[in-house]
């Protein structure tokens, strides 16, 4: 950016205060559910960016609609509850305009695969330093039930009386084709390990994806349920998963709706170069020749 | 002669396009002003081409009606511009001999030119240059010889065109330009076609267009990132600033579609930088979601719309002002978005500078309604001084602000200082569902009414703003005509040539469209006893907006026509001249009836 004030500038380096995961929480009150995986998802959030450690003014969290979506809400961070399926480009641009900003993105299976499907390989393939949180609950909680993009085929709703006769897409398979370098999987049976596989996520340079098993307690498969995950879910790292094969992770990840694999599918060992730094280089390399009243 | 339009038509590869420029540059160094509009067939490459030139001593106010000069390199091709090249009786008609037809018979529907030339201008090319391609340069002589044109800075042209394409290609360009000028000394016109010189002779001219002058503007005006989509005819405004853009420490996108280049500006303006997005009606209608978004968060957001004919992909290399509705009405919810509306080149850089100030000093998405006049055609102006434009920044709250703050805060103005993120103290939850004061989301109808009334009440000023309206003419005039963007100039021209004939007329041009500025449109239609609203869509949408706020006179009649082919002057003289010294106490459709003007 050119002109900064001296009150917007990014203080990153005097650092010097620990955050706890309190300093991440804001006062607002959910509107979920009680019991739904979201708040383990906020909670993971607060304690990753905890070790992280960057201030909250220097975070921006971008997500679009849905119950999901509402997550910026709940931190101190600056956040922007915008449009159903922009996030991902409302969140490059911010990042664009301000590199220096850690930038995260949440929302929802229908957010991200079905009305904002279209943003998703093109965020991945520019490759921006950016973390994408998706919830991914099966459903359309919000407007209380409608099978989503990731609904199971002959998922049966009130919306959809003789079941879902689609097949649901899979968003790891999806994130892997596209070419994203950091894919991982979390559930809310293991804060834990969410935890860590978010700040993980928000560390690795260049553009990362989790997809997050969040299930609605309302409208919600019951065999999905956060009590039901633990007996389920299995630790691709525990079992073993090298994270930087490329070919296995995507074969673990077509089991996406039969197996609940939790962990890093993969982690390109050698980040590719980021969106913001090419830009920066182009920056550098033209940097002005003609004072900006010579354009007139 | 006070002005020289010249129109020419031939098949793509005929170099017809390219002579307008050969000019055009001719005219600049010459310290000429001058508009050229370009034409093509539909076909990516090849099919037919033509170009219409007008020059004048003095700034040129529009593409003007009917050709003083026509040249056809054969007459299908010429033909399928119809309205695009007017012919009259006054019209100079040169055409390629080969074509086999008589002067007496070309195909101009019974109109009868006042001269006719068959010039062998493809054997001239042979026989000069040996090559078919050189036609071009063989139509440059003969004008240059008939008319007068400024041959030093044509041949100019010429040579740094062909330098690099070898000594051979060059000269045989330039004999069939000296073969041009020979014809034509051998058959004399028997005509003065000669323009008036212009004062300025030095090279202070520039060679432009509207979506250039836009884009310069916006990076003027500090706009740090750009994101689009390719769409005719607004793509060169993405090109030029993905050129510039860099250097000056900003970034482009070329999103992956309408809608996440207009998303990505309003993240970025969200962090704090100028932002803007550019686009036609079909990528407009795409992007009035993410518009209505900026409205709700208040968020600075300058949208350029260059609008090309409609609906759908309608007419994309074509000029129309149909988008207008489509600017005040597409957003839902009780929103207000500022449009400006630039009548020309010079106006799109000045009005762009202006959105971006008006977007950052009211926290407003401002759309900035140009067309495929403005924006494509070339124009010869006079440098711009950039000491005449003034650059607003956002308001930001300040230190004692930020210690409790209120991103959304009620104040007498309605505008709120804005933080972003990065600014400590700042921190706030930007949405597009409604909120509080301090950015939480509500379902309060109080607070929806408030934050309504503040989103809505911070725009009233706008209307005072006089200096974006031009107003000329007699002030107590009985006939008043109101145009905007690209036609306007074509009603200015219309007024001025009634006036020179001694008529009262005058003329209100809003450059500031929506929000209507009741006020000033009450005091320009109180002395009217007839009210013409000249513009280019089939509906008259000004026309309708205007009745919408204010109550008009009983003869306040829209003077629309679909776009592509421009309204000329002097169809709007005409009527200006039965209006002004009305025969009997006839009505306004009476005299549109008598000149069929629907």
């Amino acid at each position: 950016m050119i002109s900064h004030d001296s009150a917007s500038h990014c203080d990153c380096a005097a650092k010097s205060t620990a955050y706890t995961a309190k300093d991440y929480k804001s006062e607002l009150k959910p509107i979920w559910c009680p019991g739904c995986g979201d708040y383990s998802v906020a909670a993971a959030l607060y304690r990753a960016l905890a070790a992280i450690g960057r201030p909250p003014h220097e975070i921006a969290l971008i997500s679009g609609i849905g119950c999901s979506s509402r997550l910026p809400g709940y931190t101190t961070a600056y956040g922007f509850n915008s449009l159903h399926g922009r996030a991902l480009p409302i969140a490059q641009g911010v990042k664009m305009a301000n590199p220096e900003l850690l930038v995260i993105v949440a929302g929802g299976d229908g957010d991200g695969f079905s009305i904002g499907g279209g943003h998703v390989p093109h965020a991945v393939r520019r490759n921006p330093d950016l973390t994408y949180l998706v919830m991914d609950n099966q459903v359309y909680g919000l407007t209380k039930g409608q099978v989503s993009p990731t609904s199971p085929r002959g998922t049966k709703s009130h919306a959809a009386s003789f079941g879902s006769i689609e097949e649901p897409v899979n968003p790891l398979l999806y994130a892997l084709a596209y070419g994203a370098n950091f894919v991982a999987q979390a559930v809310p049976a293991d804060l834990e390990g969410m935890t860590k596989i978010i700040e993980e996520a928000i560390r690795y340079p260049g553009f990362a994806f989790v997809n997050i098993q969040s299930p609605c307690v309302t409208f919600g498969n019951p065999e999905t349920q956060v009590k039901l995950q633990k007996a389920r879910m299995r630790n691709l790292q525990t079992e073993g998963h090298d994270a930087t094969n490329h070919l296995r992770a995507m074969e673990l990840a077509e089991a996406y709706g039969k197996t609940l694999y939790t962990g890093i599918f993969y982690r390109n060992p050698q980040p590719p170069p980021t969106y913001g730094s090419q830009i920066k280089d182009r920056q550098q390399a033209l940097k002005a020749k003609t004072p900006i009243e010579a354009l007139a | 002669m006070h002005d020289l339009i010249i129109g020419m038509a031939g098949s793509g590869g005929d170099g017809i396009v390219s002579a307008g420029e050969s000019l055009l540059s001719a005219f600049a160094q010459e310290g000429y002003f001058a508009i050229l509009t370009k034409s093509f067939g539909s076909q990516i490459r090849g099919g037919e081409s033509s170009c219409r030139l007008r020059v004048s001593s003095t700034p040129v106010l529009n593409p003007g009606g009917a050709l003083d000069v026509a040249v056809a390199l054969n007459w299908e091709d010429f033909l399928r511009f119809g309205g695009g090249l007017p012919v009259n009786e006054s019209t100079v008609v040169i055409y390629e001999k080969k074509s086999g037809i008589e002067p007496a018979s070309i195909p101009l529907g019974g109109v009868k030119p006042a001269i006719v030339r068959s010039v062998p201008i493809e054997e001239l090319a042979m026989k000069s240059a040996g090559i078919l391609q050189a036609k071009n340069n063989v139509i440059l002589g003969l004008l240059s010889e008939w008319l007068g044109l400024p041959r030093a800075g044509i041949l100019e042209g010429i040579r740094k065109k062909f330098s690099k394409k070898g000594e051979d290609v060059l000269q045989g360009n330039e004999r069939a330009f000296a073969a041009g000028v020979d014809y034509a000394k051998q058959n004399p016109l028997g005509r003065d076609m000669s323009t008036d010189r212009p004062q300025v002779r030095e090279n202070h001219r520039v060679i432009t267009d509207g979506n250039e002058m836009c884009a310069r503007a916006a990076l003027f005006a500090g706009c740090e990132f750009f994101g689009g989509y390719p769409i005719t005819p607004a793509t060169e405004i993405m090109e030029y600033l993905q050129r510039e853009i860099w250097s000056h420490g900003g970034s482009l996108l070329q999103a992956e579609d309408e809608i996440a280049g207009i998303a990505a500006a309003v993240g970025a303006s969200f962090a704090g930088t100028k932002a803007m997005t550019a686009t036609s009606g079909p990528g407009f209608s795409l992007k009035t979601e993410v518009l209505g978004l900026a409205s709700a968060a208040e968020l600075p957001l300058v949208c350029v719309n260059v609008q090309r004919g409609g609906p759908s992909t309608g007419m994309p290399t074509k000029q129309e002002q149909a988008d207008l509705f489509a600017a005040a009405f597409s957003a839902h919810g009780d929103t207000l978005r500022p449009i400006l509306a630039p009548i020309n080149a010079v106006d799109a850089f000045g009005l762009t500078v202006e959105a971006f100030n008006i977007a950052e000093q009211y926290q407003t998405p401002v759309i900035v309604l140009s067309d495929q006049e403005i924006a494509q055609s070339k124009v010869i102006i006079e440098p711009i001084d950039p000491a005449r434009f003034t650059v607003v920044n956002r308001l930001k709250p300040n230190k004692g602000e930020l210690g409790n703050y209120q991103r959304f805060g009620i104040t007498d103005s309605g505008i709120s200082p804005i933080s972003h993120p990065g600014m400590r103290g700042g921190n706030y939850l930007a949405a597009g569902i409604e909120h509080d004061e301090r950015g939480a989301p509500t379902a309060s109808g109080e607070m929806h009414a408030r934050m309504n009334n503040k989103r809505l009440k911070k725009l009233d000023p706008l209307k005072q703003r006089r200096d974006l309206f031009v107003i000329e003419g007699d002030p107590d005039a009985a006939v008043g005509l109101v145009s905007w963007g690209s036609v306007a100039g074509i009603a200015q021209e219309a007024l001025r040539t009634a006036r020179a004939e001694g008529l009262r007329v005058k003329l209100l041009i809003p450059k500031l469209i929506y929000p209507v500025a009741e006020e000033l449109y009450t005091e320009f239609l109180a002395s009217l006893r007839y009210g013409l609203v000249v513009e280019q869509s089939h509906q008259g949408q000004l026309h309708r907006i205007i009745r919408m706020w204010l109550n008009v006179p009983r003869e306040f009649r829209s003077i629309a026509k679909s776009g592509a082919n421009l309204i000329s002057p002097q169809e709007i003289v005409e009527l200006i001249r039965l209006l002004a010294r009305p025969t009997a106490d006839a009505s306004l459709a009476h005299y549109c009836d008598l000149l069929n003007i629907i």
